[in-house]
């Protein structure tokens, strides 16, 4: 049972990251019936970014992490702009290949800057176990990583349900043509969504790394994409709460199910590919997405 | 706002429009004006292009030709910029945001206002549309078609237009919730004063409420008139009208 | 060159046409034979400084990859499923082959009695999905099969089979016959004037040598195989239902086309040909390695695709070319003029592919047999057989299908010719 407690305060913890990756993959499909494959690579080039303000600039940690937020969503804006809005939005083919090109060159730009040596991340926040009865410890890592997706949610909340901006991304999301006519200007508004993509996921990247046992390296987040991708789709591709829902579902998967079942942890990506194949394959409109995206 | 005109001035005036879907040309050349104030009426069977025709003029599809809008040339303007000049599309099976709450339908109605009566307009409409102020909390997509098309017709008259389109508000709907819709546009007509272009089919309504109609027919104007004479017009009665 | 020059006309079905494609033919076959002897780790070509050692072993692994992506055309160019998860199956023919060979004594070409089956048959399981979803999800759904393929082949029960992490060593090598007179091939190469030096040394070749060279043959007569038999399916009628498929899948069934069926077929032909290329890659390589077959791979054969041509088997050719060579190459240079050399130790291959991909997509989203087919237009026209009886409009649309596919697999191989000397 206390080993039970413990293996649930880590799947909490992997899900909270797979979470916040997944939130950023939702918010680009719900705006365009797109996934960004590129999306991990953009966080995990935000981590990076994070690292050097934090240790070459000196910045405070969270400073730094926000400042890497500010940056990657500059960039994922410039890259909205200039690769992915001169394409038809209904054709994906052309857009999953660019994506896929991003994917590449990214991974590629950071192993070249970067190296591929595994680098520490400061800890974001305190070291030890906030709570301990007997043998179960809750650590303040699990508890700030929680705390993280509460903000960020509430945060996405706040900002597509009371401001302008966010009225807009709604409005697009849910009827392009209806939007033009009401004078909201489609791609400048599709840009506001990667942008803000690109800075929860490079949070999400900033809370996995910041785990004493994790490290950042280029590779970090080529298999932490199929979680995020798994987490997004039992959820519901076009759900936030989808997300957040899918990500903790995975994380717990991940932790409690595979060693409770003898299996090998290998297996834990295998589960959660399978979560994967049978969402889309019998309910692709996942828990709580919305059933017309099964017309995609 | 566009104060009260005291001349007939053209708020709409179109003169060899072109228009179409990539390869396939719809439009072949037509000309007709909209006074201020008027109530101008498209007539024509399926595939005449009537909804190519609002399209154009609001920005949707490329076209030629020239359309002026109070005398400025809006030929190669964007939707969204048109609707900052006062044009506003009702398009063609609601224009609704299904995933949107009934107010902030009416909210991105506003988009392109900064004035703080917005509140203000939106309970306007709530007082006009009661069923829509009980409603301001569902998603616009649990309505029924009739209270779509008057969330679609308040949302795009909540962008204060001087000229609205309207694209077949009545279709899909019962001929009694289609009736009291267009008497309520010739009340918004006479209130507000907005002028408007409406497509229809059903021609006795439209030419009703209309001061004058146009007759599409394979992409170019048939005829043209009053509505009070197209409407007695018994040739265009047959072959159009249906009657 | 005046642009201007007139054009070649070839009509199809006259003797000249037919002397225009075996031009063609014999142009490959003597390409074919000059890289195995020129190549087989004699030449280099230095630029700036770098001497990039030219090794016919590369040459076979990247007929691999073509293979693969050929495979990839089937299921993605032509029947336009978007698929993601070619890695998989290349993975799953290059361990079974290297199982059978290591560990049965399986002679490698014998392998393929197995891989072929079990690799159609996984596509075809693969391939009911697609039935059921369509674009990102399947998209999806393919990425997540690559990326789980180095977990499977770690999983304990499989251990014995795969080698797990440590990966699977083969020791066994394609020996030439000994009636081949291959050492005499190259001297008398050798021997040519002004560009002998390039063959060898005059004195033969090692044992090593020689069967590099045999490997080579041999793949490139798997693959010839595996392309013409793909030329074939897509210009048979159950091939002409799956691009049917592509282009419009709701009148494929009003016209009574089996949507299911062509769609699974197509994947289960995919994943056949994406284990024949594993089984090529690892009888290369000698030792499959889980490091290998991560979903990278998928997406280096989407890139492979998408540079080659989308829906083209000579486009296959093209990108097996471009993803074997590009990133060997750029890790091999060290210092170029002008770029720090911080810029050429990483993983530069993987940024050149990357920005590649994005750049082809924009400018020839037809990929690089499309501007092959452009500057080829401009000399050479084929004209099709009997225009005279045909309408205008009828001659037109027989043309332009032509010119949607490739327009048939000896036809499409001599543009790959120039850009494979060019490579060279």
């Amino acid at each position: 049972m206390e080993l039970f407690l413990n293996r649930i305060s880590d799947g909490l913890s992997n899900g909270a990251t797979y979470a916040l990756i997944a939130m950023a993959l939702v918010m680009i499909f719900k705006a365009t019936t797109l996934i960004n494959f590129a999306q991990g690579e953009f966080a995990m080039f935000g981590g990076f970014i994070a690292l050097v303000l934090a240790t070459e600039r000196g910045l405070p940690m969270w400073i730094a992490v926000v400042g890497a937020m500010a940056i990657t969503a500059v960039l994922a804006a410039g890259f909205e702009r200039t690769l992915i809005r001169p394409f038809d939005p209904s054709d994906h083919l052309p857009l999953v290949i660019i994506t896929l090109g991003l994917f590449l060159g990214i991974n590629a730009l950071a192993g070249i800057i970067w190296r591929f040596d595994p680098r520490a991340f400061p800890e974001l926040f305190p070291s030890g176990n906030a709570l301990t009865w007997n043998t179960v410890t809750l650590s303040w890592y699990t508890i700030g990583t929680i705390v993280t997706v509460a903000v960020v949610a509430g945060g996405l909340t706040l900002l597509l349900n009371t401001t302008k901006i966010g009225l807009a991304f709604r409005a697009v999301s849910s009827n392009l043509e209806s939007s033009e006519l009401a004078g909201i200007k489609v791609g400048p508004t599709l840009q506001f969504g990667w942008a803000i993509a690109a800075a929860v996921g490079t949070l999400g990247v900033c809370v996995f790394v910041a785990s004493p046992f994790r490290q950042l390296e280029p590779n970090v987040m080529v298999t932490g994409l199929i979680f995020a991708v798994s987490a997004a789709a039992l959820g519901g591709l076009d759900s936030l709460g989808g997300a957040i829902a899918g990500g903790l579902a995975i994380g717990l998967v991940q932790s409690i199910g595979v060693p409770y079942l003898g299996i090998p942890s290998e297996l834990s990506l295998l589960a959660a590919v399978a979560v994967l194949m049978l969402v889309l394959l019998f309910k692709p409109s996942g828990l709580f997405g919305t059933p017309q995206v099964e017309r995609v | 706002m566009s104060e009260t005109s005291t001349s007939p001035e053209l708020v709409l005036e179109v003169k060899g429009l072109e228009g179409g879907y990539g390869q396939i040309q719809v439009l072949h050349g037509l000309d007709f004006h909209v006074a201020d104030g008027e109530i101008v009426i498209i007539l024509g069977a399926n595939g005449a292009g009537k909804t190519t025709t609002l399209r154009a003029v609001s920005g949707m599809i490329s076209r030629k030709g020239s359309i002026k809008l109070r005398g400025e040339d809006i030929s190669s303007a964007k939707a969204p910029d048109l609707v900052r000049q006062g044009v506003a599309h009702v398009p063609q099976g609601r224009g609704t945001l299904p995933e949107l709450s009934v107010e902030d339908n009416l909210r991105v109605g506003a988009y392109i206002r900064d004035d703080n009566e917005i509140d203000k307009d939106i309970e306007q409409w709530f007082d006009v549309y009661p069923v829509l102020r009980e409603r301001k909390n569902q998603r616009a997509g649990s309505l029924s078609g009739g209270e779509q098309q008057m969330l679609a017709v308040s949302r795009a008259l909540m962008s204060r237009p001087s000229l609205l389109l309207l694209d077949e508000p009545s279709l899909g709907l019962a001929p009694i919730i289609v009736a009291e819709l267009f008497e309520r546009f010739a009340e918004i007509n006479k209130e507000t004063g907005t002028t408007m272009l409406v497509v229809e089919q059903n021609a006795q309504l439209a030419l009703g409420i209309g001061d004058r109609g146009y007759v599409l027919e394979s992409g170019a104007i048939f005829t043209e008139g009053p509505a009070d004479e197209l409407i007695n017009d018994d040739a265009i009665r047959k072959a159009y009208l249906g009657v | 060159m005046a642009t201007t020059s007139p054009k070649f006309l070839f009509t199809e079905g006259t003797n000249r046409y037919r002397a225009y494609k075996i031009a063609g033919f014999a142009l490959l076959a003597l390409l074919i034979l000059i890289v195995a002897f020129a190549y087989n780790d004699t030449g280099s070509i230095t630029l700036f400084d770098n001497s990039y050692k030219l090794s016919i072993t590369r040459v076979t692994k990247s007929i691999s990859f073509m293979v693969a992506i050929l495979g990839l055309q089937v299921v993605a160019g032509f029947t336009g499923q978007l698929s993601l998860g070619q890695g998989f199956f290349f993975g799953t023919g290059a361990y079974i082959s290297a199982w059978l060979v290591a560990d049965q004594n399986w002679a490698w070409f014998t392998s393929l009695i197995v891989v072929v089956p079990v690799c159609f048959v996984f596509g075809l399981v693969a391939g009911i999905p697609a039935l059921r979803i369509r674009g990102l999800y399947l998209a999806l759904v393919t990425l997540g099969l690559a990326a789980i393929f180095p977990s499977l082949i770690k999983l304990d029960f499989l251990l014995p089979y795969t080698g797990g992490a440590a990966g699977k060593t083969v020791d066994s090598d394609f020996i030439p016959p000994s009636w081949l007179p291959l050492d005499g091939m190259i001297n008398a190469l050798h021997s040519l004037p002004l560009i002998g030096q390039y063959f060898g040394d005059g004195e033969g070749m090692s044992n090593k040598e020689e069967q590099r060279v045999w490997t080579f043959f041999m793949m490139v007569i798997l693959a010839l195989i595996c392309f013409k038999l793909v030329s074939n399916l897509i210009k048979s009628r159950p091939g002409r239902a799956i691009r049917a498929v592509r282009d419009n899948e709701t009148s494929a069934a009003v016209n009574g086309m089996s949507l299911s069926f062509h769609k699974t077929m197509s994947f289960g032909v995919a994943s056949a040909l994406g284990g024949v290329g594993g089984m090529i890659y690892v009888s290369e390589l000698g030792i499959a390695s889980e490091g290998d077959f991560t979903q990278l791979i998928s997406i280096l054969f989407i890139v492979g695709m998408v540079v080659g041509g989308v829906g083209t088997l000579s486009g296959a050719a093209i990108g097996g070319l471009v993803i074997a060579f590009i990133p060997d190459w750029a890790s091999s240079t060290q210092n170029l003029p002008g770029i720090p050399e911080r810029w050429l130790q990483g993983p530069t291959g993987g940024l050149i592919l990357g920005i590649g991909l994005i750049v082809i997509t924009f400018v020839l989203p037809g990929g690089v047999i499309s501007g092959v087919r452009k500057i080829r237009g401009r000399f050479v026209e084929v004209l099709p057989k009997t225009p005279a009886i045909q309408l205008a409009g009828a001659g037109a649309a027989v043309s332009a299908d032509e010119s949607d596919i490739p327009n048939d697999s000896l036809g499409s191989e001599s543009p790959d010719l120039s850009t494979t000397v060019d490579e060279s």
